[in-house]
């Protein structure tokens, strides 16, 4: 563990930063729409723990658009 | 005056809509009646110009691009939820030659004469079917078209809603020339100075309330007795040609014949006790299973 | 014109409210410092999770900028592009499926504007994407691997430009055509899959639309590729022939709008 202890973490917090705005900027769109395709707790779930591609799926497949 | 000649559609062998011919004279209202699958929304189709006709013309007399003089109404009216209805009727009037600078007031006006002055700036993805029904209506007439067409515009709304459109509709057809299909007979008898028939496409009776009813009129007498089996025993002794249906009974005039009368001096003479004897008319309901059946 | 400036504003609305100009950068944004990073974190991270034994000598071969640029190009030409056509392939074809076409199809519009307008969001949503993707993954090669020349690295991003015009033309050419489901099929196939199969049996032939983002990234080493000038005019001359089919085709099927 001592590897990973002395990893420049300054250099991956942007890649972590970028990820959790795109989570959140998915959670709150979750939160605001009238309906999803499919129950609204189930993409929640999908945003929060399939990381990057949560989010990505939940804005092509999980908005409802009519 | 618009005129439709000889407008036909096929789909491979089938052909939907077969020579139909009309006229719509300026500021009146044509109800389109017909059962479901008679070619109406076809017709109608044809008309927005959504639809090419295989053969036949629509002509407004002094236009050239006669989408520029249509405001159309479907049936479901789709809207994009991402728009407001203010922005909507505004592109709308936009995309149908309004200037710029007066289509958001020309959006503004009919969306408050339709009465969505409040929700005209709200997403149209919350709005109920009948605000959808009323926005519907505010992009069919924001750019003041010669010509409004309506798909069947009642047939999905409650009492309340058909009542505000019907309203509405009034209104309207005091400035424009409205051709409206509908399945729904009250609403076409209570707006209608032109009613056209379709049946399997073809248009079997046309002319104006009025008229289609001398035509299809067939005057009987209702008699209403007081029990069912006083009725039964009237039809069966009567040697008229006489139906019941409970304790109400049909007498038909043939060529005027029985006189009221007779029939009268029938039932006075009788030991029946009645309640009502009137001559009646057909209803529309029944001019249009006539001419269905035909 | 003012057909186009009206649908425009209409489908950037739609682009923009449906958070498109967000999560679509931010997506780039990841695949493009993704690599720089973990080639760069390879040693430690073989290290701390591989169980390596002892004595065993990892060389790791050495890494220049170019090499972590193209790295960054595969993620957007694989990942990026896929997520980027399958959100723009029901563009004309949704609207025509439930409806919300016919309100705007029995208006006097011009199908030309009508394409273009949805042409120009895509492809200004594709282009910012992309632009984002490079910058974060220039950044990062900058830091971690050596300089890149500025003007070398703008001749190959306007080339990547020119490539997701050519990239959206084809979607929405697709979506013009066919139904949604038929037109992401053609339109992966023909954009991603193509490019794979370009990839793989490419060798063969050197003039293909396909290769032009490789063309482009041979800049950043310093040499221009002999093919590259006649590659961006087949691109150009095939952007056009896809815009006059989705023109056509997006009027030829206005009729199917549902109603």
């Amino acid at each position: 563990m001592e590897e990973l202890a002395n990893i420049n973490w300054g250099l991956i917090a942007p890649l972590l930063v970028v990820q959790a705005i795109l989570m959140i900027v998915a959670l709150i769109d979750l939160a605001r729409i009238h309906a999803t395709n499919g129950p609204k707790w189930l993409w929640a779930l999908i945003i929060l723990f399939i990381s990057l591609f949560g989010p990505v799926v939940y804005f092509i497949a999980g908005r409802k658009t009519t | 005056m618009i005129t439709v000649s000889n407008l036909t559609k096929t789909f491979g062998t089938q052909t939907v809509v077969s020579n139909v011919s009309f006229t719509l004279e300026p500021n009146t209202a044509t109800a389109l009646i017909g059962p479901n699958g008679a070619g109406k929304t076809t017709t109608l189709s044809m008309l927005t110009g959504l639809l090419a006709p295989t053969s036949g013309s629509i002509e407004i007399a002094g236009v050239k691009d006669i989408r520029r003089e249509i405001g159309f109404l479907p049936q479901y009216p789709q809207f994009y939820p991402w728009l407001t209805a203010l922005e909507f009727t505004e592109m709308a009037a936009k995309l149908s030659g309004v200037p710029g600078p007066a289509a958001k007031k020309e959006a503004e006006r009919v969306l408050a004469f339709v009465g969505l002055e409040e929700a005209m700036k709200k997403k149209t993805a919350t709005f109920s079917g009948g605000m959808k029904q009323r926005l519907g209506m505010a992009q069919a007439i924001v750019h003041k078209p010669k010509l409004l067409l309506l798909d069947e515009p009642v047939s999905a709304l409650d009492p309340v809603g058909r009542r505000e459109i019907m309203n509405l509709l009034k209104e309207l057809q005091q400035q424009t020339t409205i051709l409206y299909s509908t399945h729904i007979l009250n609403d076409a008898e209570e707006m209608t100075d032109q009613l056209l028939f379709l049946r399997k496409g073809e248009l079997v009776e046309s002319g104006s309330l009025t008229e289609v009813r001398a035509k299809f009129e067939a005057p009987r007498y209702r008699i209403e007795f007081v029990t069912q089996e006083d009725a039964l025993q009237f039809t069966s002794q009567s040697q008229l040609s006489a139906t019941a249906a409970g304790s109400t009974v049909y007498v038909e005039i043939v060529e005027e014949r029985p006189k009221m009368q007779q029939l009268l001096e029938r039932l006075a003479a009788s030991k029946f006790a009645v309640t009502k004897v009137e001559r009646v008319t057909a209803s529309l309901e029944e001019i249009f299973m006539k001419v269905a059946g035909q | 014109m003012n057909n186009f400036l009206t649908l425009f504003t209409k489908e950037f609305r739609e682009a923009w409210r449906s958070l498109k100009f967000v999560w679509m950068p931010l997506l780039f944004i990841v695949l493009g410092i993704m690599d720089p990073l973990t080639n760069y974190f390879m040693e430690d991270i073989l290290g701390a999770v591989g169980n390596l034994p002892e004595g065993f000598m990892l060389t790791m071969p050495e890494l220049h900028p170019i090499d972590i640029l193209s790295a960054s190009t595969s993620q957007f030409q694989s990942i990026g592009l896929v997520v980027l056509v399958a959100t723009m392939a029901s563009a004309i074809s949704r609207e025509r499926q439930n409806g919300m076409a016919t309100l705007l199809y029995v208006r006097p519009i011009s199908f030309t504007a009508l394409f273009m307008s949805k042409w120009a969001v895509a492809s200004l949503l594709g282009i910012i994407s992309g632009v984002a993707g490079y910058a974060g993954s220039l950044y990062y090669t900058v830091l971690l691997y050596g300089s890149v020349e500025a003007g070398a690295f703008i001749k190959m991003l306007g080339t990547y430009c020119l490539w997701i015009l050519l990239v959206m033309a084809v979607t929405l050419a697709c979506s013009a055509m066919f139904n949604t489901a038929v037109a992401m099929t053609f339109a992966i196939l023909l954009l991603p899959v193509g490019l794979m199969i370009d990839s793989i049996i490419g060798s063969f032939w050197s003039l293909s639309p396909w290769k032009l983002s490789a063309y482009g990234l041979q800049f950043i080493s310093g040499k221009t590729s002999e093919y590259y000038t006649e590659t961006l005019f087949l691109t150009v001359i095939l952007i056009i022939a896809a815009v006059l089919l989705g023109i056509l085709y997006a009027k030829r099927n206005a009729a199917t709008a549902k109603i």
